[in-house]
């Protein structure tokens, strides 16, 4: 054990074993997959995120929304289908559009994967930001304030003012007008769904005897 | 006058009359003097930042309003700067503060080349700056411990390429053939980390892999930081200071290859075992677990080697400030190692996952293992380098305990808590906010542990100050303060 060379050697081959074994193989096996066409729908899934929602998706990445929630569901363990936060396991071809991964690995907050199907409402997700407390009380998400521009009402109020309840508005005559940042992130949580399946992707046992049960009075 | 003199003799202790017996050390001492003065401040300044930041976000955990106007003091910027900083800024260059020590001391041998390694350490310390600065600004990049912009990341290379360079070098230019186990550690840790960190910022932002692979990448980036660099070094630093401080050899150290060889195998492939159920193949995390497991036999034949040198000679632990530090890095080693070990298995990852376990299973390892070793060497280091006796051991005893203090805290706050709300997210349907809620007393143990962090810090500044403003005593030019042991590393093969 006295020799340089030998400990460099021997850490160069461990450390490319692992490279290769864990990161290259994998990414020869699922690093280079493409949309498949979904017939149901009619397209190529999974959809690309465009416009609004790709800007609102930095927005997600310079805030590091990441710190508190992941977009990922797992069929085989938690209550992720349980809690309503998806229908069926995430796999690698979801992802397949993402420059920079926001899976995550923490979850403070709730999952987003399927958000954009659960709330629907618009308004829901900007008053959010503005204050998480409106929507969600008692919950330690942080507010947004800094995505607003408040500002006076001159003569009638604007079309894209918030709708704040008493004890949230900052006062008289005023009113609370999203950014475009703000904007974006509230398109960017509408388009985050997974409404397509994908023939790898595991299902949960509920899930299938649902769509069995479906299926079946449709054959009736 | 005094005090520019006295800070004149820590810069320059080699001008002062030193006694003949330690001249050959005194040389190599004052070749690395500003160099390793640069890492112990830079260290010193990075953990009064993290430790400020960690408060801040520990409080936004149950006060979410708190400092929630500005758009750069956001939970989700203030969660990665508290990371970044606590990592790269207070660990790296405490680490290799100890790296450096060690090499030029176990080399024997003087190489220079100081100001090359001082425009390194800047460099570096330049490099997590703005990379601290991109995060404000809003420039993050979504991967755990590599969130800095992708501007930072050549910066940070070059720095280590130049610290690196150095350490191969200085290895190089040792003096005795043989080598000893802090050696094999040092240069081993430094290789890995320029290897997996080009890897990663390769996969990652270079030439982006699609994203589920990144999310693999990043798994086994951030857990090759902590098993093949930052470990390693903590390791290095046991296996020099233990014989030092207690003054007899490591018990068992013909084993230390074996435990080195097999740690580097394992742990090379340990921190892909928590991406279970994830997009991954699930071969990919059984690999994983299988090599976490692996991880039993270095860690069972290290800690026998270093709590049994601790224990053969209990009483002396008390006496120095470094062994009490190194005692409990130790024993907190102990305590990670079982976490990381049973934490993989399905049945408890099943109920971790994604909690805040995680987070403090990592703390735990940051702050007690690596950081009461490193804080330990530079108590070691700093008098010896200045040729100065430690001003106040009150001091440092409130360092010690503070730190100790929020060790405890922090890791219970986030392990059990963690646990709690693991069990109520991945085993019932509870409401997320019940899960907030029930995580309350938690989040304030966080906190709390998090104001003894910062006690903690302060005093060791006012330590490293003090030493450095001190006046140097007759008696510390005749030098018997700083006894060396037998020089037992040279006997050692």
């Amino acid at each position: 054990m006295n020799r340089g060379p030998f400990i460099f050697l021997g850490i160069f081959l461990i450390v490319a074993t692992s490279w290769t074994f864990v990161l290259f193989e994998t990414n020869q096996g699922i690093g280079n997959l493409s949309a498949v066409l979904d017939e149901d729908l009619g397209k190529y899934v999974p959809i690309k995120t465009v416009g609004a929602a790709a800007h609102g998706k930095e927005v997600y990445q310079e805030l590091g929304c990441i710190a508190c929630h992941t977009q990922q569901v797992r069929v085989a363990s938690g209550m992720d289908i349980a809690r309503g936060w998806g229908d069926r396991q995430s796999v690698a071809r979801d992802y397949i559009y993402d420059k920079r991964s926001l899976i995550g690995n923490v979850r403070i907050g709730p999952d987003l994967s399927n958000v954009g199907a659960r709330q629907l409402d618009r308004n829901w997700h900007l008053l959010h930001f503005y204050n998480p407390q409106i929507n969600s009380q008692g919950t330690n998400m942080p507010p947004y304030p800094f995505l607003y521009e408040v500002r006076e009402v001159v003569g009638e109020a604007s079309g894209n003012a918030l709708d704040l309840p008493e004890e949230f508005s900052p006062g008289e005559g005023l009113e609370v007008i999203p950014t475009r940042k703000a904007e974006s992130l509230a398109s960017y949580m509408l388009s985050l769904k997974v409404n397509y399946d994908l023939k790898e992707a595991p299902k949960s046992n509920e899930t299938m005897a649902e769509e069995l049960a479906v299926a079946l009075e449709n054959a009736q | 006058m005094t005090l520019i003199g006295n800070i004149c003799s820590s810069l320059f202790p080699n001008l002062s009359g030193d006694s003949k017996n330690r001249e050959g050390v005194r040389g190599i001492d004052a070749s690395i003097c500003f160099p390793l003065l640069a890492l112990i401040i830079s260290a010193f300044v990075w953990l009064i930042v993290a430790t400020v930041v960690g408060f801040i976000a520990s409080i936004k955990m149950h006060s979410p309003g708190f400092l929630a106007d500005h758009s750069f003091l956001t939970y989700g910027k203030v969660a990665p700067i508290f990371w970044n900083s606590l990592v790269y800024g207070w660990l790296f260059n405490a680490g290799l503060a100890c790296a450096v020590f060690l090499l030029s001391r176990l080399g024997g041998n003087n190489v220079g080349l100081g100001a090359f390694l001082t425009i390194s350490i800047t460099l570096w310390n330049t490099g997590v700056t703005a990379g601290i600065i991109g995060i404000m600004w809003g420039e993050q990049l979504p991967f755990q411990w590599l969130e800095f912009p992708a501007f930072a990341a050549p910066i940070l290379f070059l720095a280590f390429l130049g610290i690196g360079t150095w350490s191969l070098l200085t290895f190089r230019a040792r003096i005795h053939r043989s080598s000893y186990a802090s050696q094999w550690w040092i240069i081993a840790s430094i290789f890995s980390f320029a290897w997996i960190y080009t890897a990663a910022q390769v996969m990652l932002v270079g030439t982006p892999a699609q994203g589920a692979i990144q999310k693999l990448v990043n798994s086994w980036y951030v857990e090759n930081v902590f098993g093949l660099f930052i470990a390693p070094l903590a390791f290095a630093t046991l296996y020099y200071l233990l014989p030092k401080t207690l003054g007899t050899a490591v018990v068992g150290y013909k084993y230390s290859s074996w435990a080195f060889w097999s740690w580097f195998l394992f742990a090379s492939f340990s921190g892909i075992a928590d991406l279970a159920n994830g997009p991954i193949p699930a071969w990919v995390s059984s690999l994983g677990v299988i090599a976490t497991f692996g991880l039993l036999i270095p860690t069972t034949t290290m800690s026998i080697q270093f709590l049994s040198s601790l224990f053969s000679c209990f009483s002396v632990i008390w006496d120095s400030a470094t062994a009490r530090y190194l005692f409990v890095g130790c024993i907190t080693f102990l305590l990670v190692m079982y976490h990381k070990i049973f934490g993989v298995l399905r049945g408890s990852l099943d109920i971790t996952q994604f909690s805040l376990y995680d987070s403090g299973v990592t703390q735990l390892a940051l702050f007690g293992f690596a950081g009461m070793t490193f804080t330990g060497a530079i108590y070691f280091i700093l008098p010896r380098l200045l040729n100065k006796e430690l001003p106040s051991t009150s001091l440092i005893d409130l360092q010690f305990w503070s730190h100790l203090m929020g060790l405890i805290l922090v890791s219970i706050g986030l392990i059990s808590g963690g646990t709690q709300q693991g069990e109520l997210m991945n085993g019932s349907t509870a409401e997320a906010l019940v899960v907030v809620k029930t995580m309350q007393s938690s989040f304030y143990l966080t906190t709390i542990g998090m104001v003894f962090f910062i006690i903690g810090a302060v005093a060791s500044g006012a330590t490293y100050i003090g030493i450095m403003l001190s006046t140097r005593i007759q008696e510390e030019n005749e030098t018997s303060l700083v006894k060396e042991a037998p020089e037992l590393e040279y006997n050692a093969s």
